[in-house]
């Protein structure tokens, strides 16, 4: 009987033994871990860009086009052919069209979570929200068990994320927001990285020296005091990638060559998929980039034909353009979805509101088969056909393409072992 | 005498011995070993516990919700029921998916996957022929029947030895368990229990009981067996120093007494007392999540009175920042978050940050006049949106307005209770609701025991489901309903009744009614929308102007069982159909129909001095503030088989804190006073690993709000340095930033960007670990370079150190200048009034001259007192002001001699104070309390 204990909730007691160990949790254990392993300046390594489309947009105008449904639902828009066989996408979107073959479409996503903030937390984080519990969002997970680089964050958000993106994880695997959007051919000066104010490299090391020599308080003790050494360590961290002139460089989509600049539009979108494939490619795990105002209740149609569809075809198009070009496109998975689809049926105003049963995802590169179409709406796509994909099935596929195993188990802070998605299957069509 | 019976079951039992209560019992090897003699096993007894310990229902085994092979056991074991199912009754028609042979016992697949004669995933889990097969056998023999209602209640275990201290390494000691059952029987359940050490590396425990000292430390081992789980202490002393050769310590407070008590017993030595400077930055920081002020600091110093540490626990208990940092903690406990406070007109309203203030604001202000704990909470607990027994809806409605009147709004505060609490948007359902108040209030986490057995407490699905009985019945949507004054009834269809005297009777007014009201009053959105702006204007011209507008209430009404007071209620609230009684946890099951409110017999619970939870989850958090680490760790997560590291402490509290009808001011002092809490960080040879006994004070880094106001105060002018502390508005400590609106007009303390890097909780799941003190690459990053930090330095608040420092450097503001141009400013203004009499054309222009010059006047006046006071400007006093502000101590000589240095080396004397204040604010000494 002595394999008892792997059976019975001894996980719990793992992890406090950790915690009361090394008194500060986890983060400090990680690195320390890492850098003694010399792992921490692995730069090559699956990456994944996550693109959020704020709002929820309407799958019946984008990628899931009807157009033998009535009238009442169909729209404005004609599919077109594209360049994977069979697939049709919306008419506004030739750019997209002309590279499906880099991207599959899921569709027949279906979830039931109307409201946007809790859509956004299932389409996050693969996991139904529960009031009792916090998921982290994709890119925490990912901070976490794929190694970073020595001189850069693992987990960017362009520009941000807002609160909470950690969940139970911990404010350790947390997004390092740029807070600012890049413009053409300037370098995105980032908080805390960027030489403001009037500091100059020089600046920087001579405040080095400076703390070094006002920070001694504890002595020996903190050198012993886990707490106070891992603090000691970050400072030594921060002021590596402060120096570096490779984490500067890695935000100024200035310094890009023309071949690849040309790829994209010069709206802040545009530049932000930009500035994401140029972050991954310096070793930058997960960076997140949004395109909001897909909330279209009234004038659908022209917002989307005049305005959100061109910025996401350029856009997107260009990131995945861009990621062939630079060879990453084989080891980085790409992530579009808003937090639900929109009604079938157009509403008085020209618009269509919020509809979690039938929704659109992208998923592309990493491994991901492209150039196909899974999972299917119904006729007027109110709803999946057969089988619905389900938010979960969408984050085991990622998850599997970036060769995390979703069932991994994590122990939240109250000890209790949770999978880092409950209840995905990935879909093989897509992964093998 | 009283005598007991063993194992009163079936044949065998008529012929089981009557056994005097001193006589060893047997064990379940010597009762069940040999097959022929064997008694009558029990399902419940002996059958369950065994396969539990042979870990059968484990997560990873049968007990995962999916099973294994399909076979699934409920976790952790107590559903008897449904085990017996599983192994008994064919769900599919299957012969082999049943695992019990009646026909054929031996062949049952439940002893050969047991013992892997049947290939089995889970190994060999007992052998053939041992006692645990034979107990098996002989109880599918005998027809594998349960015998739950037979076996009655479980009462309690007993484990023996009550604590072990053992000697040195390698030292073993077996345990012995008893169980008690409310019919009288006591069984020796040693071999039927399952063992866990909360730390194995101090003392490992084997499967048949055996604890086994690892490594000096202390811990706890937990005995399970059926829904009882008992702990005992683990002790293996970590010096020499123990029983005479243990130093004798005075100790002069209750709390020192205990702590120390367990210290002896571990053979560790408390460090000393910290300094002055250590106790007041610590102390301020404790109290009032604020630094102490340079001021402060020096007349600290110079005060010689015996007991000034005392008297500076008073005084911090009095300030505003006391009220308003532990305003936020209970923010934090009781998740007072804005962006799930909702209430107003449905969802529309954008009420929630108000709604946030005014929670913060009301605990404010009992916190401040030290309203008795239970009050205050019975406040939160019983609130109902009315504020009277007789106050209609429209009249709570109205009142609801006033607080948002434009014309002296009422103030929330005086409120006798405060309902947001119930209008948590997470807090929905019955079981959000039992989860929220078992955590807020009760320091106990039970969601484990909403899908399974809880695996680490006494708690099973039906006490989940009996204590959210509780919850049915209360209410955050609409109006209450039939709560009017007895009105002519209002026929369907018909616009108004008629009373006895045939008059019109106006319907009632209702939630419902109201946001008819408002539809009615916004004209029809042409384009056909749902015209959300214009109901919201019009929702907000009516609150302006304080008349009754469509606010959601709490209230709260007794639900007859399985009924459902809400829709959610309906499907959920039964269990497997069965009628549940409302209970409270580990207690008494309630008639609810006997009072007005489901949530009274609750308050009533909480309130009685038998309650286990209410205080001692008050006393812990409180203690965890204050030492990092809870009398019970995690803090909010009471449960029997994670005891306190000082149960006589605990007690001692908690016991206190109820007598002093919770007085928070007295626990707090009767904490702050102690020894305990003003000891050294310093280390000695017998405490340094220690981190959890309390034997040393142990670094952290300062919470969120503390290092964010830590930096605004440390930057501040010296002019506004001194009133920082009670500027509560301006503070992240205060009511803005705790509704989120931190740095939004420069109303709330800091950013909501640095709040959240450093870990200020969000307020979102029902756990204190939402608030971390973890350091993190991006904090550093922050307080290295970041242009919020950077920008503090230069201009907090419109008026920085660094700013005062150029100012009295340059030559502008030597005395001398000083009076120079005060001499000329002086008579300019009076010249620009006497103009201004006259009511001369270009009257604004002058004006403003005038508004400028008298600034400017007032600012030289303001700079001469300052040099004049402060004589002559020296180096020294900068570094001097530099440390204060920070570390919150004078400089050392060598540090005054580096300084100096670096000084020299700078541009100015201002970007000399800049660099140091800098430099400061990255020190770890800065960065943590110690």
């Amino acid at each position: 009987m002595s394999t008892h204990i792997t059976c019975d909730g001894v996980a719990r007691r793992d992890f406090l033994r950790v915690g009361a160990l090394t008194g500060v949790g986890l983060s400090l254990s990680d690195y320390f871990a890492l850098s003694s392993q010399g792992a921490v300046s692995e730069t090559k390594g699956k990456a994944a860009i996550f693109v959020r489309l704020g709002g929820g947009p309407s799958h019946m105008d984008t990628f899931d086009l009807k157009p033998d449904a009535p009238e009442t639902h169909r729209g404005e828009f004609k599919p077109i052919k594209t360049n994977a066989d069979g697939v049709m996408i919306s008419e506004h979107l030739p750019k997209l069209a002309k590279c499906a073959d880099k991207f599959a479409i899921l569709r027949g996503v279906s979830h039931t979570l109307a409201a946007h903030e809790l859509g956004t937390r299932y389409m996050n984080t693969g996991n139904r929200p529960l009031p009792s519990l916090n998921y982290p969002h994709y890119g925490a997970v990912v901070a976490k068990e794929i190694r970073g680089t020595e001189y850069l964050p693992s987990f960017v958000a362009v520009p941000s994320l807002g609160e909470n993106a950690t969940g139970y994880l911990g404010v350790e695997y947390g997004p390092f927001e740029t807070g600012g959007s890049p413009q053409p051919g300037k370098a995105l000066e980032v908080r805390g990285l960027a030489l403001k104010n009037g500091v100059t490299i020089e600046d920087v090391d001579r405040r080095q020296n400076l703390v070094a020599r006002y920070d001694n308080a504890f002595g020996e003790f903190g050198k012993d005091d886990k707490l106070l050494a891992g603090m000691d360590q970050f400072g030594q961290k921060a002021y590596a990638m402060m120096r570096s002139s490779k984490a500067r460089d890695a935000f100024d989509t200035g310094k890009e060559s023309e071949s690849i600049t040309k790829l994209f539009g010069t709206d802040q979108f545009s530049q932000s998929c930009l500035l994401a494939t140029r972050l991954i490619e310096s070793g930058v795990r997960f960076t997140s980039v949004s395109l909001g105002g897909w909330d279209t209740h009234s004038d659908n149609f022209n917002t989307l034909k005049n305005k959100n569809l061109p910025t996401l075809d350029a856009g997107l198009s260009g990131l995945f353009a861009a990621l062939a070009a630079k060879g990453l496109l084989e080891t980085t998975c790409v992530f579009v979805t808003g937090e639900f689809g929109r009604t079938p049926k157009v509403n008085a105003r020209g618009g269509r509101d919020h509809y979690p049963r039938a929704m659109f995802c992208l998923l592309g590169g990493g491994g991901i088969q492209g150039g196909q179409v899974v999972g299917e709406s119904d006729a007027k796509g109110e709803g999946p056909k057969d089988k619905a994909i389900t938010p979960d099935d969408v984050a085991a596929t990622f998850y599997r393409a970036l060769g995390i195993d979703s069932r991994k188990e994590y122990q939240t802070r109250t000890g209790r072992p949770i999978m880092i998605v409950r209840n995905g299957t990935p879909l093989k069509e897509l992964v093998a | 005498m009283r005598t007991v019976v063993v194992t009163l079951l079936g044949a065998l039992a008529l012929t089981a011995p009557l056994i005097a209560k001193d006589a060893p019992l047997r064990t379940p090897e010597q009762r069940f070993a040999d097959l022929a003699k064997a008694e009558e096993p029990s399902f419940r007894r002996h059958v369950v516990p065994l396969l539990s310990r042979a870990g059968c229902n484990g997560r990873e085994c049968h007990g995962s919700f999916q099973g294994r092979g399909g076979f699934r056991l409920s976790l952790f074991g107590y559903d008897f029921e449904k085990d017996l199912e599983q192994m008994t009754v064919k769900d599919d028609g299957d012969e082999k998916q049943v695992r019990i042979s009646r026909e054929h016992p031996e062949k049952s697949l439940l002893l050969t996957k047991g013992t892997n004669e049947e290939p089995h995933k889970g190994k060999e889990r007992f052998k053939k022929g041992s006692w645990e097969y034979n107990t098996v056998l002989k109880w599918i023999k005998g027809g594998a029947k349960s015998d739950v209602e037979a076996t009655g209640e479980f009462d309690r275990l007993e484990v023996s030895p009550k604590e072990i201290v053992f000697k040195k390494v390698g030292d073993k000691v077996q345990l012995k368990v008893l169980a008690y059952w409310k019919d009288g029987t006591i069984e020796d359940v040693t071999q039927l229990t399952r063992f866990r050490s909360n730390d194995d590396s101090v003392s490992t425990i084997s499967l048949s009981g055996v604890a086994e000292a690892k490594d000096k430390g202390d811990t706890h081992i937990v005995a399970f067996y059926d829904n009882g789980v008992h702990p005992i202490p683990v002790v293996l002393p970590v010096s020499d120093k123990v029983g005479p050769k243990y130093p004798r310590l005075a100790t002069t407070s209750k709390v020192d007494e205990h702590v120390v008590g367990k210290l002896a017993k571990l053979g560790i030595v408390p460090s000393e007392l910290c300094t002055d400077t250590e106790f007041l930055r610590r102390v301020s920081l404790d109290v009032t999540g604020t630094l102490p002020t340079p001021d402060q600091i020096t007349s600290f110093l110079s005060d010689k009175s015996p007991n000034k540490r005392a008297a500076k626990i008073d005084e911090l208990l009095k300030t505003p920042a006391y009220a308003a940092w532990w305003a936020t903690k209970l923010s934090d406990f009781l998740g007072n978050n804005p962006r799930l406070l909702r209430g107003a007109m449905g969802n529309g309203g954008n009420y929630g940050a108000s709604f946030s203030r005014q929670w913060y604001d009301w605990m404010y202000h009992r916190i401040a006049k030290n309203e008795p704990y239970d009050q205050m909470m019975a406040g939160i607990i019983l609130a109902t949106g009315r504020t009277r027994p007789d106050q209609t809806y429209e009249e709570y409605a109205k009142e609801m307005s006033s607080y948002f009147r434009d014309e002296k709004p009422a103030n929330f505060a005086e409120r006798p209770n405060m309902p947001y609490f119930w209008h948590r948007t997470n807090l929905q359902k019955a079981e959000e609701k039992a989860l929220a108040f078992s955590h807020s209030f009760l320091g106990v986490r039970i969601e484990c025991a909403q899908c399974h057995k809880h695996p680490f407490d006494q708690w099973t699905q039906t006490d989940f489901k009996q204590f959210q009985a509780f919850f049915e019945g209360v209410s955050s949507a609409g109006s209450k309903a039939g709560s009017v004054k007895p009105m002519a009834k209002v026929a369907k269809g018909e616009k108004a009744a008629v009373d006895d005297k045939g008059e019109k009777v106006k319907p009632p007014v209702t939630y419902a009614s109201l946001l008819k009201e408002i539809k009615d009053a916004v004209p029809a959105d042409p384009k056909g929308g749902n015209n959300q702006k214009a109901l919201q204007t019009e929702f907000d011209r009516r609150v302006k102007a304080g008349e009754p507008a469509p606010w959601q209430e709490v209230y709260a009404m007794v639900v007859a069982p399985g009924k459902g007071g809400d829709k959610n209620a309906k499907t959920k609230g039964g269990f497997d159909g069965r009628v549940l009684t409302p209970k409270v946890l580990g207690g008494e099951a309630v008639m609810l129909n006997e009072y007005p409110d489901p949530r009274a017999p609750l308050m009533e619970w909480l309130r009685s001095p038998k309650n286990p939870y209410f205080a001692k989850a008050w006393v812990n958090r409180v203690w965890a503030s204050y030492f990092h680490r809870g009398l019970v760790e995690p803090a909010d997560d009471m449960n029997l088989a994670n005891p306190p590291v000082n149960g006589d402490l605990m007690d001692y509290l908690a016991d206190g804190f109820v007598k002093h009808c919770y007085d928070m001011a007295w626990l707090h002092k009767e904490i702050l006073t102690s020894a305990t809490y003003q000891r050294s960080w310093k280390p000695n040879e017998t405490n340094k690993n220690d981190e959890k006994n309390f034997s040393r004070f142990v670094i952290r880094r300062l919470p969120a709000e503390l290092v964010v106001d830590g930096i605004t105060q440390a930057t501040l002018a010296s002019d506004k340095i001194g009133k920082y502390r009670d500027e509560i508005e301006t503070r992240a400590i205060g009511p803005n930033a705790n509704a989120g609106s931190a740095g939004k007009g420069g109303k709330g303390g800091g950013s909501n960007y640095s709040l959240n890097i450093f870990g200020k909780p969000v307020r979102e799941t029902n756990c204190d670990c939402e608030r971390t003190t973890d350091p993190t690459l991006l904090q550093t990053l922050f307080t290295r370079n970041d242009p919020e930090l950077l920008n503090t330095l230069e201009q907090a608040r419109g008026s920085a150190y660094v700013e005062e420092v150029r100012r009295l450097t340059s030559n502008e503001s030597t005395p001398e200048k000083l009076k120079d141009s005060i001499a000329k400013l002086a008579p300019a203004v009076k010249k620009l009034e006497e103009q201004l009499a006259q009511n001369p054309p270009k009257k604004e222009k002058l004006e403003a001259q005038l508004k400028d010059m008298k600034e400017r006047l007032t600012k030289a006046e303001a700079s001469l007192e300052l040099a004049q006071k402060r004589g002559p400007v020296s180096q020294e006093e900068f570094i001097n002001q530099v440390f204060l502000r920070t570390v919150s101590r004078p400089p050392t000589a060598t540090e005054i001699e580096k300084a100096k240095a670096d000084f020299a080396a700078a541009k100015s004397p201002a970007e000399g104070v800049r660099e140091l204040l800098w430099a400061m604010l990255n020190t770890r000494e800065f960065m943590v309390n110690h």
